[in-house]
């Protein structure tokens, strides 16, 4: 357990190193392909910061990922890394941005990091020992009642007709309910942490991959919040879905209300 | 020149940061919650406390000023905008962030005379960010200058907009059908914050080229919309004519270009104006 939190320390250090490296590019300009150069320097940074430590640990990141590179996980212990969540964001400067790191064994969560980077919110948890903002304690809002919910997710990152009826036809399901309101900040792993601050009841979206949501997940849990499949199936990180809430009740209230599109999960081998 | 509304606006930015204290003190207890015109038009008691808090300072410097305060106007009072120095107040905007902490709350406050904003104060208390535009004077977030986005391609934009709290089945259905649109365009992304003073700023920021919404009321964006023109960007109706602030819809963009674009997407309609007198049952 101890060696995880090395791990755990070490992580936090490297992604506040490794966020300097976004502020870096803002200042220049922002272009699609200076953005693809900051994934991928700010990815490799990461991994060869955790290959010097750990030389025996695997990568999951999005860069590498797109490069070719297997995904695949293992029990071996493995680091799985978004360098930038919310790339239109950060393009734009629109200012939620996140470095979001997730670490398993035994494909078991051990512990997940989101940085926030333009609000300087350093949001994360460890299995079994709660979740935290900037050090504070972090409480999922505990809301059972679905039509006293502020529901977040993402709209408009569907390019097919398919899935942006579906899309439109889940919020417009949960908004006539009806539910508070809904809220999108173009980031899965900012937007999955506001359930775990309480400042929202409940996060879906169907489309992103392992890296966006494997520690805003674990951080979610650990406030005591609950994450599952959209069909209300248990939680798996690969298959591209995910409802996260503030309780049981409402985790369910939603899976029962939205649709998926289907989706080729992360850990299925090309064709 | 001497400005002769700077000691006005100088108080609004004074109240505008108190105000939002007792926003951020509210967030650390409880907040109970009431309702309006529906089971999701929330009220609070910050809210109404905020308002009076605002209307006293500003009757006890400015005695001869009028006011449109949200609170005010659900307690009966006229939305009636005369040539008079009028203060134009929306105590919390994003009141259903503010129930839940989500973290997008604004106190704004637009000052008009002759039926013109003069100026506009945006305070996102959460962020700390103090947003003050002058009419000929420029827009600005914590003292630097603010400027819109040089995107003319909408399909290079981020658009914001809200879904708001009207649940009548044909607003609600016209309004998916003009988010369909939009998102098909296709855009970059399309966010929403929660608040209309804040996605004005947003839009003034350059963070996005624009934001359209129908429902909203005057006290909402009075203020942001001369965030928005002072920044270099455009106001338009959802029709694409003259904005109206009393008429519930507006869209706020970077340019022409974009604006345009938006609105041949839009499917509108046309909520009961804020300068409607009340009916009588």
């Amino acid at each position: 357990m101890s060696d995880w939190c090395d791990c755990f320390n070490f992580g936090i250090s490297i992604t506040k190193q490794a966020s300097e490296q976004h502020k870096d590019v803002r200042v220049k300009s922002s272009s699609a392909d200076l953005v693809t150069e900051t994934d991928e320097r700010v990815e490799n940074l990461l991994i060869s910061a955790i290959r010097n430590r750990y030389p025996l640990h695997r990568f999951i990141g999005e860069e590498s990922v797109a490069a070719g590179e297997h995904l695949e996980l293992t029990d071996t212990p493995t680091w799985i890394i978004d360098p930038i969540d919310g790339t239109v964001n950060f393009v734009h400067r629109f200012p939620f941005v996140a470095i979001s790191i997730a670490f398993t064994v035994n494909k078991q969560t051990e512990f997940g990091i989101v940085y926030s980077c333009v609000e300087d919110k350093l949001f994360c948890a460890q299995r079994g020992g709660g979740a935290f903002l900037n050090g504070e304690p972090l409480h999922v809002s505990g809301q059972e009642d679905i039509s006293r919910c502020l529901v977040v997710t993402e709209i408009g990152a569907e390019r097919d007709d398919l899935a942006l009826s579906i899309m439109t036809s889940n919020i417009f399901r949960l908004l006539t309910l009806p539910v508070h309101g809904v809220r999108a900040l173009g980031t899965a792993a900012v937007d999955m942490c506001q359930v775990a601050t309480g400042g929202a009841d409940v996060y879906y979206h169907i489309g992103m991959h392992c890296w966006d949501i494997a520690a805003s997940a674990i951080i979610v849990q650990e406030a005591g919040g609950v994450v599952m499949d959209t069909d209300g199936s248990q939680f798996d990180m690969m298959s591209r879905r995910v409802i996260a809430a503030s309780s049981l009740v409402v985790a369910g209230r939603v899976a029962d209300m939205i649709q998926a599109f289907p989706c080729r999960r992360d850990d299925e081998q090309p064709v | 020149m001497a400005d002769q509304w700077q000691n006005a606006m100088d108080h609004a930015v004074a109240i505008a940061r108190k105000a939002g204290e007792v926003v951020r003190e509210a967030l650390r207890g409880d907040r109970k919650v009431m309702t309006k015109s529906s089971s999701i038009d929330l009220v609070t008691q910050t809210d109404q406390k905020v308002e009076q808090l605002i209307i006293q300072s500003v009757k006890e410097r400015f005695p001869a000023h009028r006011f449109i305060g949200e609170e005010s106007v659900a307690a009966g009072e006229p939305c009636d905008l005369t040539d008079q120095p009028t203060w134009i107040i929306d105590p919390i905007d994003g009141t259903t962030n503010f129930v839940h902490a989500f973290p997008f709350v604004a106190v704004s406050i637009g000052f008009c005379v002759d039926k013109k904003v003069e100026f506009g104060v945006v305070y996102s208390c959460l962020e700390d960010k103090m947003f003050v535009a002058r009419r000929g004077r420029g827009a600005f977030c914590n003292g630097e200058p603010l400027k819109v986005s040089d995107q003319e391609d909408i399909k290079r934009s981020i658009v914001v907009t809200e879904f708001g709290s009207n649940r009548d089945p044909d607003a609600v259905d016209r309004i998916f059908s003009s988010l369909r649109k939009i998102v098909c365009l296709p855009v970059h992304g399309v966010r929403s914050a929660g608040t209309a003073a804040i996605n004005l700023c947003l839009v003034a920021s350059g963070s996005v080229e624009a934001y359209y919404e129908i429902g909203i009321h005057v006290w909402d964006v009075a203020a942001g919309s001369l965030m928005v023109t002072e920044a270099g960007g455009v106001l338009l109706d959802v029709e694409g004519g003259d904005v109206d602030l009393m008429s519930r819809r507006i869209v706020a963009a970077n340019n022409r270009a974009v604006a345009g674009q938006i609105i041949r997407q839009l499917n509108v309609f046309s909520p009961p104006r804020d300068d409607t007198l009340p009916s009588h049952e």
